[in-house]
């Protein structure tokens, strides 16, 4: 998942800054910066368009660009190009500088087209070269720079390392109050219960009592910044202007002017950012405007990453209980045992199955298994050591990864696993209890195994482990084979049969 | 990895590849042995030399210009030569490309050092001298010491667009810190030497290299080109040996640093994986920061990584095979394979002869050549394609 695109997003300005700041003149800049954002988004095709003019463009052969087609992909009538001996490709463009006066156009083979965050990233990129590009003819720009640089660092290193998102936020509100000076800044995103309203998810400058209060309103009552999020654009509002009591309560009523910027996640209008003075005469310089346009970009990045990686989880993890999904399971098995080979240590492959959790679900119904399952994917996560992994397989079937243990460790872990797993439940008011069958089997040092051979190696133990009488474990031995358990084909059947009776009567 | 371009061509053309080595220690009869060799059809259209630097480059190119009068010919000096016989060093090969099937057109420029961008635009402008054959990829031959190569790279993709493919390496030499490059009778020196070359049928390149990411990605938080002064903000040169959980020893010592970080490269992350930068070269002990010669932006996430004889011998099937794949099942007739002298290190003198037993059988019987390079090109998608650490094989049909 490392080299999944857009944990990357936010670097990419960073880096795009960098570049295009090392630039003495506007024209290098925006090549550079094309360049650029060609190489994140690995296009082949990436251009500059000025006026309708296109004045750079790289990706098609020398003496063969097709100055008419980039000029109409700016416009909207077209959404493909055709390079020579390349084929056809998708394009992305983004507005240079909110007037439709420029664009950026990037074109990449395939007819797939580029993502929501890639469509993000690129607006953030233009929104980068803007505020380079305004800077550059800013006599005292260069300390502000700097002053900008390490706030998008911080913001960077927040988002690639997975901070929790509200930190994130916050980040990116500290920074704009810190560059701007201004004597609030907040974020408004809507509510998750009620989707008209706004909550103001964070914010810097509000006093101590205001500060812990929960902030909502709807955006037609929160000024400058629901008319960001109802235009889709930049707003600047003196005083209260389309402001409501709640905003006059929440600031009180001391504001002279508020600057807000629209947030997306995805591709969709969503909140704002803004900052609001309260001195009389503040006037937001296009510098001001465009800082404020690329942290609410980086915002944008923030909510969309963010909805990327809970896509993943779901896509990685059991939805009942977070454990592990068979999927990922899997990979980190196969992984795990690459790992052992290389090091010379031991992997151990338990398959859990739970005893009378049938009877369980019949007797309470499946809203209290459920709860049971999640408890007891608690309790297995607890018995285990730092770094095991452990996964739901569906049912009440549960498996786990022991990396470089030993035989006698393995048994430490199972001996708890067995005991925690078959301590009683109370759940909803009633007294439950289920056991643990638990299949157990080593990887041989020097003995290169396959992930398929290890699995069935723990399912036969945990059939053996079923018949001995529950609650209790068994290790694969080699004469331990399929005669003396069930077939694989019986288990399957079984397990398909199961999950029939669950879904027919859930 | 990806094929050079498409459409139905004449296939049915003839096109051959021959690949010669000779190590006699005159320049001259070495380079007309190889030649000689390589010369196993009619018609040949295009030599391609890597020879040891030990030769003298002009004596070695008449060698070959003599054996094979006005055919086209582009080449290099080496970290080590690979040919069907094995990995040596101290030799010339030659391959030679022929037949009706293919047209080439070759180019050089120099210096290329202050002018990069403008050298590699000027030697890919020979890819408008070649007939509009369904296949064609631009080859280049730099020079291994020049900086930047990326921008020798831009300025070619500036002429020949996304519908071309790039290919080739960086040259070195064993003895020195010099490398040559060769274009007909001309000895270059900080140069770059192009041939297009446009075939009936298809031609396809694979990439790949045997680096895995180790523990959480870093950040560049200060660069300067190609110098990385800080990762995570803390100087580069602790924080990456710190992530590695590097053994006391490789600190302070800059030989042993250099042995161990040419196993470790730095992988930079891109979207479409990750590329690997050599850092062995360029330490710097008192001022605490890791440098390699190619570019690494402030900014940029990379990751520490390592390898070992085996994952770069995987790396070597991985990138033959998806060269092979690109030919859509088409027979190759010859394949070039450039390889990372920082991979050459790793594998050691029994590695590199498994590496080349294993181009030999993803060859299926095809002739193949290459050398240990400095740097390996090879673009098929995106604007970019210069790589450290990695194998690049190009696959002719």
């Amino acid at each position: 998942m490392n080299g999944g695109s857009f944990d990357l997003a936010a670097q990419q300005l960073v880096e795009l800054l960098e570049l295009v700041s090392s630039f003495s003149d506007e024209a290098s800049a925006a090549q550079g910066a094309v360049e650029r954002a060609a190489q994140v988004l690995e296009a082949e095709v990436a251009a500059v368009v000025l006026g309708g003019q296109v004045v750079y463009s790289v990706g098609f052969p020398a003496g063969a660009i097709p100055f008419e087609d980039l000029v109409e992909v700016t416009t909207g009538k077209r959404d493909t190009l055709e390079v020579p001996r390349l084929g056809l490709c998708s394009v992305a463009t983004a507005e240079l500088d909110g007037t439709g006066h420029g664009h950026l156009v990037l074109a990449r083979l395939g007819d797939d087209g580029f993502s929501a965050a890639e469509w993000n990233l690129l607006r953030g990129m233009s929104r980068i070269l803007d505020l380079s590009l305004q800077m550059l003819r800013t006599m005292d720009s260069l300390r502000q720079r700097q002053r900008l640089m390490e706030h998008l660092y911080d913001i960077q290193r927040s988002i690639s390392r997975r901070m929790p998102l509200i930190e994130v936020l916050e980040t990116v509100v500290r920074g704009v109050k810190d560059l701007l000076g201004d004597h609030l800044v907040g974020l408004w995103l809507p509510d998750p219960d009620s989707p008209a309203t706004l909550l103001l998810i964070c914010s810097a400058g509000l006093d101590g009592d205001r500060a812990a209060q929960l902030w909502r309103m709807s955006a037609a009552e929160a000024g400058a910044a629901g008319r960001a999020i109802l235009t889709d654009e930049l707003s600047v509002a003196y005083g209260y202007a389309s402001a409501g009591a709640a905003l006059r309560e929440m600031t009180q009523s001391r504001l002279a002017v508020t600057m807000a910027a629209p947030v997306r996640e995805s591709t969709k209008v969503t909140g704002s950012l803004f900052t609001s003075c309260t001195r009389v005469g503040r006037m937001y310089t296009e510098i001001d405007q465009e800082i404020l346009l690329a942290f609410a970009e980086n915002v944008s990045l923030a909510l969309t990453d963010a909805k990327t990686v809970s896509d993943m989880n779901e896509a990685f993890h059991d939805s009942l209980t977070g454990l592990a999904s068979r999927a990922l399971f899997l990979e980190r098995l196969s992984e795990g045992l690459i790992v052992a080979e290389r090091e010379g240590t031991r992997l151990a492959l338990l398959f859990i199955d739970l005893d009378r959790f049938k009877q369980v679900n019949d007797t309470f119904g499946h809203a209290t298994g459920d709860l049971l399952l999640m408890e007891v994917a608690n309790r297995i996560v607890a018995a285990l050591r730092g770094g095991d992994v452990a996964a739901r397989f569906g049912g009440d079937e549960f498996a786990v990864i022991l990396q470089s243990v030993t035989s006698g460790q393995t048994d430490a872990v199972v001996r708890r696993i067995i005991d925690s797993v078959g301590r009683e439940y109370h759940i909803g008011g009633e007294d439950m209890s289920v056991g643990a069958s638990i299949g157990v089997t080593l990887s041989v040092t020097g003995e290169p195994l396959q992930t398929e051979e290890l699995i069935r190696r723990a399912d036969i133990a945990m059939y053996q482990a079923k018949r001995n009488g529950r609650g209790r474990a068994e290790t694969f031995e080699p004469g331990m084979d399929m005669g003396q358990a069930q077939t694989p084909v019986n288990v399957d059947l079984r397990r398909a049969a199961e999950e029939l009776v669950r879904r027919a009567t859930a | 990895m990806a094929e050079a371009s498409t459409g139905a061509g004449t296939a049915d053309e003839s096109r051959w590849v021959g690949v010669g080595r000779s190590d006699d220690d005159a320049a001259r009869v070495a380079g007309a042995q190889a030649t000689e060799q390589a010369l196993v059809g009619d018609d040949p259209k295009l030599l391609i030399v890597f020879s040891a630097h030990r030769y003298d480059p002009v004596e070695l190119a008449a060698g070959v210009t003599q054996t094979a009068p006005g055919v086209p010919m582009i080449g290099c000096s080496t970290r080590g030569e690979l040919a069907p016989d094995g990995p040596r060093d101290g030799t010339v090969v030659v391959t030679a490309i022929g037949g009706a099937g293919f047209s080439v057109s070759t180019a050089a420029d120099e210096p290329a050092s202050g002018r990069q961008r403008e050298a590699g635009a000027a030697v890919a402008r020979c890819a408008d001298d070649v007939p509009d054959l369904p296949h064609k990829v631009l080859m280049l031959l730099t020079d291994g010491y020049t900086r930047s190569q990326e921008e020798i790279l831009r300025g070619a993709y500036g002429v020949v667009g996304g519908g071309v493919p790039l290919f080739g390496g960086a040259a070195g030499a064993m003895e020195s810190a010099k490398s040559y490059q060769l274009h007909g009778d001309r000895v270059l020196h900080d140069g770059v030497v192009a041939a297009t070359i446009a075939s009936a049928a298809t031609i396809a390149i694979g990439v790949n290299h045997g680096w895995r990411n180790v523990g959480d990605a870093m950040m560049v938080t200060r660069s300067d080109s190609s110098r990385v002064y800080m990762l995570d903000r803390e100087p580069a040169l602790d924080r990456y040996l710190r992530q590695l959980n590097a053994p006391p020893e490789v600190y302070h010592d800059p030989e042993k640093f250099s042995r161990w970080s040419m196993t470790r490269p730095l992988g930079v992350q891109r979207r479409s994986g990750v590329a690997a930068k050599n850092i062995s070269r360029d330490v710097d002990f008192e001022g605490r920061s890791i440098g390699g010669g190619t570019e690494i932006v402030q900014g940029a996430l990379v990751w520490a990584t390592e390898g070992d004889a085996e994952s770069i011998l995987d790396a070597t099937d991985v990138a033959c095979q998806s060269a092979m794949d690109g030919l859509g099942g088409r027979p190759p007739i010859g394949l070039l394979t450039l390889s990372c002298v920082g991979s050459r290190a790793v594998l050691g003198d029994e590695g590199i002869q498994q590496e080349v037993a294993r181009i030999t059988r993803r060859a299926k019987g095809a002739p193949f050549a290459g050398f240990y390079t400095l740097g390996e090109i090879a673009r098929t998608r995106g604007v970019e394609g210069f790589h450290n650490q990695t194998l690049v094989v190009l696959a002719l049909s």
